[in-house]
């Protein structure tokens, strides 16, 4: 069994699995379908504000299961599914991001301050395409590499990277994003300790659940979906409402947002953004290998990357990024979608989920049984077979699959999601609330969920108003769990040594970078100012 | 086999009650509510969660799944405390919450605040590592921590924390003992690399299967089934145990007729391999462990009683 036997064998699984129906005589695998269903579900999903892929992945994987059964020949259909609607929704994240300024997912937040302005100007339908060129680029570079690199990567990564040197390099990704987003580094570290702060509520290791203040309502402390959606989306649509209240006291009757001139992505517009999406492909990728540090800090990295770049290079009367500058749209749409194929290298080879999407796709493998995520799955035997590599090689084919639907269909489906602008938003507005709760709802089945979600919406509101950016405030409430806990671990691990973060050179260094980066950004704001 | 046993045993057990026919006649009055312990999507949520499905389309009773997570089960069962106890609400969690957690909470509740249903499977805890650190048995391990090597233990509750504690003291060795999130966290930890040796439930099955893992020792009152040459804690010189089941309960004080109803409907679906969380079960946990009634009700009465004399060990 050399590696081309595995590579066939894992192309012939998709294609020659169980049988739905034949054309022609010729057959179609259900594998195939369920493909093009979680494509097509992930983009409606990922367009629809309130909605994101884990979300769909998490309500279609027990239905899904029910369908298929537990034996090993319903892995590749369900995953198959699951990867289609972790694709579709990374490209149709970007829609509601553009066209209503409402982030579906977290990661698509960046393209909000390109894109909407972009919407703004009558150009929705160009920004539209920006990013679902850059997205399914980035998407697709990403997937090669995870296919090369799946085996050697990822083991590389986690040789280097130790329980200290993890836990450094968490507070180096807040501690980046506190200076790098929210125009100073003072708001930024103001939103990140809130979002810390809410992160510690409830939860530890203590039976005894801290900061909640004697209420059982705290006792869970604050699910995850309520303080993401809540402060990014609920809080934007109370800004929009405010925005739409004033409108009316000043008689100043929103019109409707147009589209007017050339919509076309011209072959100059590719050459032009093609350096953007290759430095936040790389960057993504990069970044996606990485287990547990998510897309969200890739379109932060490549967006601003691509920033500095357009700030040298740009010709006079363009526009600047966050003014709406296609470049912006498509660093961010590059970094972010890059994330998800390089994100399975550690899940592949080494069983650890690197974000949402990851862990459902984790989740199908265990709960269906004959898919062990682990080191185990590339062990190319010579005289057996390793099923779990064919299995592997099934789902980069499946993944391979779902890029080919992302650059024919997909950008017909985006395009087609134009006409959403067209919606009044007197009525989006409340029916984006409806959802967004729903989804909520859905998630958490408790009323607490709703009030938390609600009193979220109000603090995105405020921070909107007082001009600092919610964005640090969510990624460390999403972070702060994995920081405490490899803190914890990683004193645990070193025998109690307090100086853990220290003691190694690679988490030196990374703690030093931490501060640095808050120094050199203050410093550099003060010059500004 | 000896889950076999009890499962036969149970079953024969169940059938018997089962003819008392008022348990038979006994419908839910509205809705169940079923509070899960355990993170939405995890194993035990998923194992809740099929169970539920199918006592829907079996009994036609309505269930209604919420997840009341955190603090080993505590969280879930203050909430359930509360609760009508006429046979809508019920939680599941693992009797390691009604014992250790709820001593050493010291939360203002005792196991005589709940009525035991029934246990779905026991834990086939292990103590297991990484097969390429070549270590093939428990002394290896040992043998290693006394020339030297830093042993990472990964545990997932306090409780486990106490016996990999006192399982180093009883071989003159102290583990730096890693406390992480669920079996899973365990098993991620040990196949990174970042942990020498941990805990595992069941979890480990198809890796030990597939020759990646190694169960080290069997941290049961009895040998693992799936590696039964592995010494027991007891046979290690540890004389507590990390012997606990995955079980359903209900707010104190249940009419008899609901807590037979409800314990013998989930008995029923969980000992049926061809059931879909049957065969979950069977395939993590080497078959179901179902313990209900009385003896369920003296097996979390002991786990409670007992747990005091752990921690008094373990503080020692």
């Amino acid at each position: 069994m050399g590696t081309l036997d595995y590579v066939w064998m894992g192309i012939q699984a998709v294609f020659q699995g169980p049988e739905l129906f034949s054309i022609f005589g010729v057959s179609i695998s259900v594998t195939l379908i369920m493909i093009l269903g979680g494509f097509l579900t992930g983009i409606a999903v990922g367009a629809t504000p309130g909605l994101a892929g884990p979300i769909a992945m998490a309500i279609a994987l027990p239905i899904l299961i029910s369908v298929f059964g537990y034996t090993p020949d319903a892995l590749l259909p369900v995953m198959g599914f699951l990867i289609g609607v972790m694709k579709g929704a990374t490209i149709g994240g970007a829609v509601p991001a553009i066209l209503f300024n409402t982030p579906g997912t977290p990661d698509a937040y960046m393209t909000t301050l390109d894109g909407y302005p972009m919407t703004k100007r009558g150009k929705a339908a160009k920004a539209l395409r920006v990013a679902h060129f850059s997205s399914a680029s980035g998407d697709t570079f990403s997937d090669i590499v995870l296919i090369v690199c799946a085996p050697f990567l990822a083991l590389l990564v986690e040789a280097y990277l130790d329980l200290p040197e993890k836990t450094a390099l968490l507070i180096l990704s807040l501690s980046f994003i506190a200076a790098a987003i929210g125009g100073s580094p003072a708001k930024g570290l103001l939103s990140t300790g809130l979002g810390l702060l809410i992160a510690f509520v409830g939860t530890g290791e203590d039976f005894y659940p801290r900061l909640s203040l004697g209420s059982p309502m705290l006792n869970q402390g604050f699910p995850i979906a309520t303080s993401v959606l809540g402060v990014l989306i609920i809080g934007a649509v109370f800004k929009e409402m405010e925005t739409l209240w004033r409108q009316r006291q000043s008689r100043d009757i929103a019109s409707d947002i147009r589209i007017e001139g050339d919509q076309r992505l011209h072959w100059a517009d590719i050459r032009r953004l093609l350096p953007y999406v290759g430095r936040s492909a790389v960057i993504g990728t990069a970044i996606g290998a990485l287990p547990g540090i998510g897309s969200t800090l890739a379109a932060t990295l490549g967006y601003t990357v691509g920033r500095s770049r357009h700030a040298r290079t740009k010709t006079e009367g363009r526009p600047d990024f966050g003014e709406g500058a296609p470049e912006g749209i498509a660093a961010t749409e590059a970094a972010n979608s890059s994330v998800s194929g390089a994100n399975l290298i550690p899940v592949l080879s080494l069983g650890i989920p690197g974000n949402a999407a990851a862990v459902f796709l984790i989740l199908a493998a265990e709960s269906i049984g004959g898919f062990n995520p682990g080191p185990s799955v590339f062990r190319f035997t010579a005289d057996t077979v390793n099923p779990e590599l064919v299995i592997a090689f099934g789902l980069f084919t499946a993944m391979m699959i779902a890029n080919l639907l992302n650059w024919t269909i997909g950008g017909v489906f985006m395009r087609s999601m134009g006409v959403m602008v067209r919606i009044p938003k007197h009525i989006l507005l409340p029916a984006v609330l409806l959802l967004t709760l729903t989804a909520i709802y859905v998630q958490e089945t408790r009323m607490e969920a709703i009030w938390f979600a609600l009193g979220f919406g109000v603090l995105g509101y405020f921070m909107r108003v007082l001009a600092i950016s919610p964005l640090p405030f969510v990624i460390a409430f999403i972070l702060g769990g994995n920081l405490e806990e490899s803190a914890r671990q990683a004193f645990a691990a070193t025998g109690g040594d307090p100086w853990f973060l220290f003691t190694s050179p690679i988490a030196a260094l990374f703690m030093l970078a931490s501060v640095g980066v808050i120094v050199f950004t203050a410093r550099k704001t003060k010059e500004r100012s | 086999m000896t889950g076999f046993l009890k499962t036969g045993l149970a079953a024969i057990g169940m059938a018997v009650m089962a003819t008392g026919a008022f348990a038979a006649d006994w419908t839910p009055p509205g809705p169940i509510k079923l509070m899960i312990a355990f993170k939405a999507g995890g194993g035990a949520d998923t194992q809740a969660r099929l169970i539920a499905e199918e006592l829907e389309a079996k009994m036609g009773w309505k269930f209604i799944p919420e997840q009341v997570t955190g603090k080993g089960g505590l969280n879930m069962a203050a909430a359930l405390k509360d609760q009508p106890n006429d046979g809508t609400a019920i939680g599941m969690a693992v009797t390691e919450t009604f014992g250790y957690n709820m001593a050493a909470a010291n939360a203002g509740f005792t196991p005589e605040d709940f009525t035991g249903l029934t246990t779905t499977a026991g834990f086939q805890m292990g103590v297991v590592a990484l097969s390429s650190k070549g270590w093939t048995s428990f002394d290896d391990m040992i043998a290693a921590a006394k020339g030297g090597e830093d042993i990472r233990f990964g545990v997932m509750s306090p409780k486990l924390a106490d016996l990999a504690y006192l399982l180093g003291q009883a071989h003159g060795v102290e583990f730096n003992i890693v406390s992480v999130k669920g079996g899973k966290g365990v098993m991620n930890g040990v196949n990174a690399g970042d942990l020498d040796v941990g805990f595992m439930a069941g979890i480990q099955a198809k890796g030990v299967a597939a020759g990646d893992l190694v169960n080290l020792a069997s941290a049961l009152s009895e040998p693992l089934v799936q590696t039964p040459e592995a010494p027991t804690f007891a046979d290690l010189g540890v004389e507590y145990n990390a012997d606990g089941y995955f079980v359903f309960v209900g707010p104190a004080g249940m009419p008899d007729d609901a807590r037979l109803a409800l314990s013998q409907a989930i008995t029923d679906i969980v000992s049926d391999d061809t059931s879909k969380a049957g065969g979950l079960i069977a395939k993590a946990f080497g078959g179901a462990s179902t313990i209900s009634g009385d003896n369920l009700t003296a097996l979390m009465a002991g786990d409670y009683a007992n747990a005091g004399q752990l921690m008094a060990a373990a503080s020692e």
